[in-house]
């Protein structure tokens, strides 16, 4: 492989996990209504946004997941800052117990992505209604972070898979 | 094997991942947050929401296709093992509707006898833009869905969006070649409406439920509104035609909830009714501001009341 190439893939490798945060946005966006819409989708971008910022925080540096929920926001047409704003404090949380969580095992790991995302969804349940005025239902919000959770091992092993073996070079 | 969790100075972050740009981010977001409480039409969000919308829809277009052919199979899985109550519910329905064809043509046929009059003005014609539904926001509390038409096809913020049932929502932000359509549901929608029958005007106003609720604008003493009513659209702000189906009067615990006509989980190509009030010429608007001032002040109390 020649030096440019070598250097092409170098670049896309470092921005994997934020175009895997683009994709994720994107999934949200798209029209799935699997049995009627009784299926939630699972938030993508909030397990990339954990998984990183744990194991690797250079490939997922902040601006990046500030582009990421400002590409939410935009495409869903909630208040500008919302989802980067969710994001960016679950990176910052997560990133102060990142010492805790490296060379746990994974059931460990899992369970902190479900506090974790407990946590992000009780704070943009509490920005939603304090921006409209009324206490909103939570049925809808904890089926969905219910369901990014208990998809979050799927992912982590996915993850895990593709940061060990391609991103980070043997 | 396992480079997981092992400081390599590796990836984007070399330099840009630090604590304080963290916390700055947090900052600028919580401070965009704040900002698009006050001035949540300032031209700059609009202008990035609607290159958002114009960058993403192309991809949105290709892969909402097989999405919902997949959607429909799955679909079709869940209607098996409720076919034969489907078939018994759709021969009833049919029934139902057989007589109301017999009723709508001998309807028409009177209606197109007063058209004849000579006093009679038609109405503006409607001319509805087809369009898919490409996206949809699977979020808990935003309710909108992304549709392939946008300022190419004169779609204009503010149109409603109908799905075969009825009003699905409202149009809110356009690209050149899809739109946003802010749904009946969602926390932010407010649509004027009227209830058939008790005559009341009201605002449908979105609860992030199933069913919005009508607050009632006008009170009077004795306003009955009974479950079974029909919702429309009142037109009242001028935007939306009247008499678009919306749904039917639910009885609600405390609220009086909508039962919506569309149906969210199956609508999939959608019509904006892209409706122009008749434009009252010059002259003939001078003419009734000579003549009746005062009568077309309550002509017009009447018409929202």
């Amino acid at each position: 492989m020649g030096y440019r190439a070598e250097q092409l893939f170098s670049i896309l490798r470092s921005l994997t996990p934020t175009l895997l945060g683009f994709v994720g946005v994107l999934i949200l966006a798209l029209p799935i209504r699997f049995f009627e819409g009784a299926l939630p989708t699972p938030i993508i971008p909030l397990v990339v946004v954990f998984f990183w910022s744990i194991y690797s925080p250079d490939f997922l540096p902040s601006p990046s997941v500030f582009a990421i929920g400002l590409l939410q926001d935009l495409l869903m047409g909630g208040p500008l800052g919302l989802w980067a704003a969710v994001y960016l404090v679950t990176q910052f949380a997560v990133s102060s117990q990142r010492a805790y969580f490296l060379g746990r095992e994974q059931k460990v790991v899992w369970m902190g992505f479900a506090l974790a995302a407990s946590v992000a969804s009780l704070m943009l349940w509490l920005v939603m209604s304090l921006m409209s005025g009324v206490l909103l239902p939570v049925a809808a919000l904890s089926a969905q972070v219910a369901a990014t959770i208990l998809i979050y091992p799927v992912f982590g092993v996915a993850f895990r898979e593709l940061h060990s073996r391609v991103l980070v070079e043997a | 094997m396992d480079y997981l969790g092992q400081d390599r100075r590796e990836g984007l972050g070399r330099k840009a991942n630090s604590r304080v740009i963290l916390v700055v981010l947090i900052l600028a977001s919580v401070f965009l947050l704040l900002s698009s409480l006050y001035s949540a039409q300032a031209s700059v969000f609009k202008k990035a929401r609607e290159s958002v919308l114009d960058a993403t829809s192309p991809v949105l277009e290709i892969l909402s296709g097989p999405i919902a052919y997949v959607n429909g199979v799955i679909g079709y899985i869940g209607d098996y093992f409720a076919v034969l109550e489907q078939n018994d519910a759709l021969r009833r329905e049919n029934a139902e509707l057989r007589q109301w064809m017999n009723e709508a043509l001998e309807l028409r046929s009177v209606v197109s006898g007063f058209e004849q009059l000579q006093s009679y003005q038609a109405p503006p014609a409607v001319r509805p833009v087809d369009a898919f539904i490409i996206g949809e926001a699977n979020d808990a509390f935003a309710r909108s869905m992304i549709i392939n038409a946008g300022r190419r096809k004169n779609v204009e913020p503010g149109q409603a969006v109908m799905d075969p049932d009825g009003l699905l929502g409202r149009i809110v932000h356009i690209g050149a070649n899809a739109s946003r359509v802010l749904l009946l549901t969602d926390v932010q929608s407010r649509v004027p409406v009227y209830v058939e029958g008790a005559d009341v005007d009201g605002i449908l106003v979105g609860r992030t439920r199933a069913r919005p609720t009508i607050s009632i604008i006008e009170t009077s003493d004795d306003i009955e509104i009974l479950p079974g009513q029909r919702v429309l659209t009142s037109g009242a702000e001028g935007v939306l035609p009247r008499g678009l189906p919306v749904g039917v009067v639910e009885d609600g615990a405390r609220e009086l909830e909508v039962d919506l006509y569309a149906n969210y989980t199956r609508a999939r190509m959608v019509r904006v009714i892209n409706f122009a009030f008749p434009a009252v010429s010059d002259a003939a608007a001078e003419e009734t501001s000579e003549e009746d001032a005062g009568a077309a002040a309550d002509d017009q109390s009447q018409a929202e009341g």
